[in-house]
């Protein structure tokens, strides 16, 4: 072997071996290094939103996807480090206190951008609700034409119970050019029968519909299921109540009820119980006429 | 003898060039510069950044799907456009500011000088030059972007004529960009160029703030001092039209055409200033 060729293979044997090294040392000072602080993720924004549209130059539209990202970001890492079952309409146990910044900051940089305020308007009412509404009327002021942002300002005044405003969001939606004709329908429904299931069921089928973000519709799916086993479990008390009648006493177990829920072509497992929305059985109080949902099984929503 | 028939050849074609340049007038000799300009970038490697530039894309449209909660599109637009500024507006500095200085450092402009060369149309001819390689770099880009979307929607994108007109303000800004590097190299070392055109940038997309604080500022000096910041300062928000275009909205035809004559002035007045001084500039 001649001298170059010995010094490049040299050469070429330090890169390798020293890269290999150096990766090898990283993982070495991770297992060294002090844990990190669980409060570094809810330290507060440096600059407000205001500031960062200046400081963005040219580049706004990108800061403002970041800013968006950061909010998802956010707000995934604390629902994957949460215990139990949390849904999107009930993060109040979180503490998910820079989730309205990130997001202001992301519809400064970009007043056009609806996901955020759409993400806004459903996920900070059971935080904030006050913030919720500020989002979703900025984002009005700025984009008067998305009809979708009165659907979700009168989503949150309906959760609130305020159903007057809440029609009255749905009539100054309904009268933009484009917006669907349910829209004005919804404003005579929340009116003559607000806090009914039939209008929450309408409510959660138009998200589901017109969401563009992925975890609205699934957080829509999810309450829509919850609706149809609040009318199952009514359906099965009407069930025992007839049973009872005709007994005189509650049913002890699902076999009793099997040959009717075969009648009826209701859904059951192997023992019988019949199947909510989720493909979980129901869990019944034997000799109490009550039914519930099973909550280690069930993938509905609890409220 | 070898060296001798080169010489002889090397006199030959100076002959034959300047002869050439002496047929061809003002726009030959123009357009034989902004050739050179152009082929020394890139020989120079300053398309590389095309490479990273698709390297960011491509790894942009593969993995951006996962973080952005259904927003690819918008973000594709947004980062390809942003890249496209940020890339070009590097050139426009570093090499702008080294189109003049490179050539006194290496003693060439002697021999540029020597022909039938005029200052102005050898500073026209390199401004134009690195237009045209900023010209490549933008195109070459702009087509990254819409092949980016093509493969995000899996098809057809109304994204994609969209983003046109936001890419040719781009272009507008990086040429006032270049014409404010050469502006500054034609009098100063490139390190000061580099620096106080990028100065440049960051106070031209707050043109809009000047104008604020103009209006309310009380003092009547400082607001005439603010405002005449804003009109000599170029204007350069007005060529931000990346994050509408990402919503798929196109500026208005007007608005393009004064954004491009309001460019075309403020250029012809950088470059005649320019020339203005690098003509009393001794190369001794």
């Amino acid at each position: 072997m001649n001298n170059e060729r010995l010094k490049s293979v040299t050469l070429g044997l330090i890169v390798v071996v020293g890269m290999a090294s150096a990766a090898l040392l990283v993982r070495w000072t991770d297992t060294l290094r002090p844990p990190v602080d669980p409060n570094a993720i809810d330290e507060g924004l440096y600059l407000n939103d205001k500031t960062v549209r200046r400081m963005s130059l040219g580049f706004n539209g990108l800061a403002a996807d970041w800013y968006w990202m950061r909010s998802l970001q956010y707000a995934g890492k604390k629902l994957f480090d949460s215990t139990g079952d949390i849904s999107l309409d009930d993060l109040s146990g979180l503490n998910m206190k820079l989730l309205a910044p990130l997001l202001d900051t992301a519809t400064t940089l970009d007043p056009e951008f609806i996901e955020p305020y759409e993400y806004a308007a459903v996920v900070l009412p059971a935080i904030d609700v006050q913030q919720a509404i500020r989002l979703t009327q900025k984002g009005i002021d700025a984009n008067p034409n998305a009809w979708r942002l009165y659907h979700h300002l009168g989503y949150i005044y309906w959760r609130q119970g305020e159903y007057e405003k809440a029609s009255e969001t749905y009539g100054r939606g309904a009268q933009i050019p484009g917006a669907p004709a349910w829209m004005e329908a919804m404003k005579a429904k929340l009116i003559s029968e607000g806090g009914s299931r039939s209008t929450a069921r309408e409510i959660y089928t138009r998200m589901y519909e017109q969401a563009g973000e992925e975890h609205v519709r699934e957080m829509a799916q999810k309450q829509l299921m919850r609706l149809e086993s609040l009318d199952q479990q009514d359906a099965l008390r009407k069930l025992f109540a007839a049973y009872k009648t005709r007994y005189g006493k509650c049913p002890d177990s699902w076999r009793e009820l099997a040959q009717i829920f075969r009648t009826l072509r209701i859904p059951m497992d192997e023992s019988g119980a019949p199947l909510d929305p989720s493909g979980a059985p129901y869990v019944l109080q034997a000799g109490a006429c009550e039914v519930e949902l099973d909550p280690n099984k069930t993938k509905v929503p609890m409220k | 003898m070898e060296q001798q028939l080169r010489t002889l050849d090397a006199a030959q074609t100076t002959h034959l060039e300047k002869s050439k340049l002496r047929r061809n007038g003002t726009l030959g000799r123009i357009s034989a510069i902004a050739r050179n300009a152009f082929r020394e970038a890139v020989r120079d490697r300053v398309l590389y950044n095309l490479v990273l530039f698709v390297l960011l894309l491509t790894a942009a449209s593969v993995f951006i799907g996962e973080l952005s909660g259904g927003q690819e599109r918008k973000i594709i637009v947004d980062l390809g456009l942003s890249a496209m500024l940020l890339f070009g507006m590097f050139i426009s500095i570093f090499v702008g500011v080294g189109l003049v200085y490179k050539e006194i450092e290496r003693r060439t402009i002697y021999a540029v000088f020597s022909k039938p060369v005029g200052r102005g149309e050898f500073l026209v001819g390199k401004y134009l030059g690195l237009c045209f390689t900023l010209l490549v770099n933008v195109v070459v880009m702009a087509v990254g972007v819409s092949l980016a979307l093509l493969y995000v929607s899996r098809g057809w994108d109304p994204l994609i004529p969209t983003i046109w007109p936001a890419v040719l303000l781009i272009y507008l800004e990086l040429m006032l960009l270049t014409a404010v590097a050469l502006l500054f190299s034609s009098f100063s070392s490139p390190a000061l160029s580099a620096l106080l055109t990028f100065l440049i940038f960051v106070a031209g997309h707050f043109s809009a703030d000047l104008k604020v604080l103009a209006v309310s500022l009380g003092s009547t000096g400082a607001r005439w001092f603010f405002t005449g910041l804003y009109y000599l300062l170029p204007n350069l928000a007005n060529y931000s039209f990346i994050t509408p275009a990402a919503h798929g909205r196109t500026p208005a035809p007007g608005f393009v055409f004064a954004s491009a004559l309001y460019a075309f002035v403020y250029i012809a007045v950088i470059l005649a200033a320019a020339t203005l001084i690098f003509s009393r500039r001794n190369f001794k």
